[in-house]
């Protein structure tokens, strides 16, 4: 056991140094590796970090929220739906929500319009998004258009914290009568229903019932939507993955190039090792060192500037593709969170195909006739 | 001692450029003595110590070492006799690491890295202890007068000095052979006679020596035991001291 | 087919994987008809260089093989959210039908890939190669069923909707179903409990024998085959719940979650680990006094025995940990 560790630490001694002195070839080959990794270790890390927002934000919405549908069309529910939906059993709870959107023609932006018991009438708490838009603080006064058109003045009361900007960036709350008025909402009905259920395993049952009992509802259940979010954000994450395959593979070719393409010296380095003394399984351990020590360096800095990048620099090289289009942009810091797994799949996107390709030339340049180093 | 039978070395086999460096030759080296290959250049002599030290196989033929006791072979053959012709690689190169010291004619040094490493590159593979062989280079470097060079690059070093630390290396592992391939080819007539007198020193401690030169201070030198005179890859003439 | 990124890399995995063992299994196809240890001629010479590339191209197939084990359960895992009804890996592996014999395939794989590199180091260590031919024949055999995985492994993913409707690891071990998850679930637990430990005990007991005297080879090799089906089988039947704490849940891939402490991974690899020098000794028996293997193999089947026994107990132990510290107990 001792010799076989004595042995590894001599090859990979002599591995570094043989790394150090062919700097040129070894620092552009660590260079076009690095940016590999830090390529699709930010987009990896990215998507799941935004997955992750949205998993958590999911977590408060409701289990299960209802909605009335007229020619197809999302339509006001009356109120009292929601009471012959509570006598479903299993359900625990009924909540009539009171929402909508609001389109401001002068910024060209859509707020969404939320109710809460605790706004005061004729104040607005609103979120950072549009308070840094509309350049607004704290005892401003903003006009929204009603229905009609007239204007109606509004007060800010409160700004929502920078912290929250990735949910309620363009968020206005407004008290329950504020909004009724503004839309001229019908009297007796809500935007839609927020449902509970006691067990989560009956969501599905209580769905199929509610909608046996009022067939122009439709359920939307929460994990539904969790579903939907993680298959844009996968699907996004992946359509950019496969674009970047094709780096990958040039790298792959670059690589191989370059473990293929061994200078005279490297030729006559490798006969005289032998004709030393080493083993073809030595020169094969030794090339393996020299490329697992690039690789672990290349792995480290990539997925560190990766991490920086999404996280310090919310990954401005590439949100558009991944966030989408929007006037009212939420500015947010994510939620660092690597974890094994997403390493895991790191490392099988650019160190596995890295490690293939080397394996050929290693084992051609392992496979040197020493006889060549006598007579050269 | 190294036996050799009907030991024939082809390249290229059945092309058309079929080349046979060496053809049948048959030969026997014995053991704390002196061997000369002498010849031109292109006689196979170089083609011969490398199926000698174990560094290829020949086409054809037999080459038993004996009195050897590798531990690597573990073959129970308790009478220490060695037939290394069909041996993989494996084992070939662990006869050749533990019993065989290489002079190469160009020295074969390799350039970026200090004469220290140089001489302790052999004992990297075996997996002995850094500090153990390091002490050993040190201490071959003392002997030949060159370890104030220990930490110099290569490059620095003149050509005796190189020689020396080619010489040194091919000590690291204690070896019973020493083999040299025309090693004063690149050294001046004070320096050649120096080399023999190192050769000298290894023959009073026992070791076998093995040169192929064709340069008369070696095959002329009264160190040297036999004499075997190649040409075109057979043996033409063999002078032997008993 | 959903363009997660594990999902690309899984499938990269195994097309890589699978080019690297079809190379392989190609030379070795020549290897077995112009092996000639005893000739020096350039043929000969390039066949044994080639043997080196083809270890290498094993060595990391197994390694590869491994990883993705377990990368793929974690994946089934994390794409749960997709599928309704599923829970855990259990649902996702479920969606169609490739998904368990996937499963399976990867597990053999990685097995036949060990023991391969087993009979390849007794192999090497032989002057005169003793083993060649078995070794190539050997991968012959497994090429194939690299390529089953691979289709496999494609099968699966594309046939990977999300929103179809499968049934969580509940329904798939829990004890009134139909079917082998059923059917290991539903094992009465105190036979069992008696099962692993007797199995563990005999792979012990011979294996020590075996270690000491020489003798018993076969018999160690076989117990310890057992002990792993066994361990396997237990673990859905009775071990897992003391994990869960819960007397209807017996699914074998929560244990790898965080929640656990991520003890499946640990039991995992040391069964798995275990079995394959368990295997690796008993295949390696009919050559143990021939030549060149002679000094050889003896030696080599210690180590695995040694090995098999250290990662027996590991797994014994950490589940004996979690019995004896679990508030849970089985009663009946």
């Amino acid at each position: 056991m001792n010799r076989s560790l004595e042995r590894h630490r001599n090859i990979i001694d002599f591995a570094l140094s043989s790394l150090l002195r062919r700097k040129g070839k070894n620092i552009s080959l660590l260079m076009v590796y690095t940016l590999i990794v830090f390529l699709v270790a930010a987009i990896m890390f990215f998507t799941h970090a935004l997955k992750r927002e949205a998993s958590l934000i999911l977590q408060d919405a409701p289990d299960m929220v209802v909605q009335r549908m007229v020619a197809g069309r999302h339509d006001p529910i009356p109120i009292n739906y929601g009471k012959r939906i509570a006598a479903i059993r299993g359900v625990s709870a009924v909540r009539p929500r009171v929402w909508g959107y609001y389109y401001e023609p002068v910024v060209g932006a859509n707020y969404t319009m939320m109710t809460s018991d605790s706004q005061a009438q004729g104040t607005v708490t609103i979120g950072s998004g549009v308070a840094r838009t509309l350049r607004l603080t704290d005892g401003d006064l903003m006009t929204f258009r009603n229905y009609n058109g007239v204007p109606t003045l509004f007060q800010v009361q409160k700004i929502m914290p920078y912290e929250s900007e990735l949910v309620a960036a363009d968020l206005v709350v407004t008290a329950e009568s504020d909004l009724r008025e503004l839309f001229n909402f019908p009297r007796g009905h809500a935007t839609d229903l927020a449902v509970t259920v006691g067990n989560p395993r009956e969501l599905t049952t209580v769905a199929a019932k509610i909608v046996l009992l009022l067939p122009d509802t439709r359920p939307i259940l929460r994990s539904e939507i969790l579903r939907t979010y993680d298959s844009i954000f996968d699907w996004r994450g992946g359509m950019m993955i496969v674009m970047l395959s094709i780096a990958v593979l040039s790298f792959v070719i670059f690589a191989w190039d370059k473990a293929t393409g061994l200078s005279a010296e490297e030729r006559k380095e490798i006969g005289i090792l032998k004709s030393l003394g080493w083993e073809t399984t030595d020169v094969l351990l030794l090339k393996f060192w020299e490329g697992t020590v690039i690789s672990l360096s290349a792995f480290l800095v990539g997925v560190i500037l990766a991490y920086g990048h999404v996280f310090f620099f919310s990954a401005s090289l590439f949100e558009h593709a991944l966030k989408g289009w929007a006037i009212l942009y939420p500015q947010f810091k994510l939620v660092p969170v690597v974890d094994g797994g997403q390493l895991a799949i790191l490392f099988f996107l650019t160190v596995v195909p890295y490690a293939v390709a080397t394996i050929i030339p290693s084992w051609r340049a392992a496979t040197l006739d020493p006889d060549a180093a006598m007579r050269s | 001692m190294i036996e050799l039978a009907h030991v024939t070395k082809s390249f290229n086999a059945g092309r058309s450029n079929q080349f046979t460096a060496v053809s049948d030759v048959s030969l026997a080296i014995r053991p704390g003595r002196v061997t000369v290959l002498k010849g031109p250049s292109g006689s196979g002599k170089t083609t011969l110590l490398t199926l000698i030290g174990c560094m290829a196989r020949p086409t054809s033929g037999r080459i038993v070492l004996r009195g050897l006791r590798p531990a690597c072979l573990a073959t129970g053959n308790e009478t220490g006799d060695v037939e290394i012709t069909s041996l993989p690689e494996r084992f070939l190169t662990g006869i050749r690491r533990t019993t065989f010291g290489f002079i190469f004619q160009h020295f074969n040094l390799v350039k970026g890295i200090s004469v220290l490493e140089n001489v302790m590159l052999p004992a990297y593979p075996i997996g002995v202890n850094h500090r153990v062989f390091r002490n050993k280079a040190l201490g071959l470097l003392e002997l030949f007068n060159i370890s104030r060079h220990a930490s110099a690059p290569i490059d620095w070093l003149s050509g005796g000095e190189m020689q020396r630390v080619a010489i040194a290396r091919s000590l690291i592992n204690d070896p019973h052979v020493i083999i040299a391939d025309e090693p004063t080819a690149h050294l001046d007539t004070r320096l050649s006679r120096e080399f023999m007198e190192i050769i000298g020193s290894f023959k009073g401690e026992g070791k076998t020596i093995l040169i192929a030169s064709h340069d008369p201070i070696v095959f002329e030198s009264p160190l040297a035991d036999a004499v075997v005179e190649m040409r075109d890859g057979g043996i033409t003439g063999k002078t032997d001291e008993p | 087919m959903i363009l997660h990124p594990a999902i690309l890399a899984l499938l990269s995995t195994s097309l890589l994987t699978s080019f690297m063992v079809l190379y392989a299994g190609w030379y070795g196809a020549r290897i077995i008809r112009t092996w000639d240890i005893k000739s020096g001629s350039e043929l000969q010479l390039s066949l044994e260089r080639r043997t080196y590339l083809i270890s290498t191209l094993v060595s990391y197939t197994l390694v590869f093989q491994l990883l993705s084990l377990f990368l793929f359960i974690y994946t089934a895992d994390n794409l749960h959210t997709l599928f309704s009804g599923a829970m855990c890996a259990a649902g996702t592996l479920n969606v169609n039908r490739y998904g368990y014999p996937l499963l399976v395939m990867k597990i053999i794989n990685f097995l036949l890939a060990g023991l391969w590199l087993i009979i390849n180091h007794a192999d090497t260590r032989g002057y005169d190669y003793p083993l060649i031919k078995v070794k190539y024949a050997l991968l012959l055999a497994i090429a194939p069923l690299v390529l089953v995985e691979l289709f496999f492994q494609i099968s699966y993913f594309a046939g990977l909707e999300p929103d179809v409707i499968t049934s969580c690891c509940g329904s798939l071990f829990s004890i009134d179903k139909p079917g082998i998850g059923g059917d290991l679930a539903s094992l009465p637990s105190k036979p069992m409990v008696a099962a692993f430990y007797a199995g563990m005990a005999a792979t012990l007991a011979s294996g020590l024998y075996f270690y000491f005297k020489g003798k018993g080879g076969y018999l160690f090799s076989s117990m310890s085959c057992l002990a792993f089906s066994i361990a396997a089988a237990s673990l859905i039947s009775f071990i897992c719940l003391y994990f869960y704490e819960l007397p209807s849940h017996h699914c074998p891939f929560c244990i790898l979650q965080k929640e656990y402490g991520y003890a499946g991974y640990a039991l995992y690899a040391t069964l798995l680990g275990g079995g394959v020098a368990g295997m690796g000794t008993g295949a390696l028996m009919p050559w143990r006094n021939r030549g060149s293997m002679a000094h050889i193999i003896p030696h080599l089947q210690q180590r695995l025995t040694a090995t098999t026994i250290f990662l027996y107990l590991l797994f014994t132990l950490i589940v004996v940990y979690r019995i004896v510290f679990s508030s849970f107990r089985i009663s009946g």
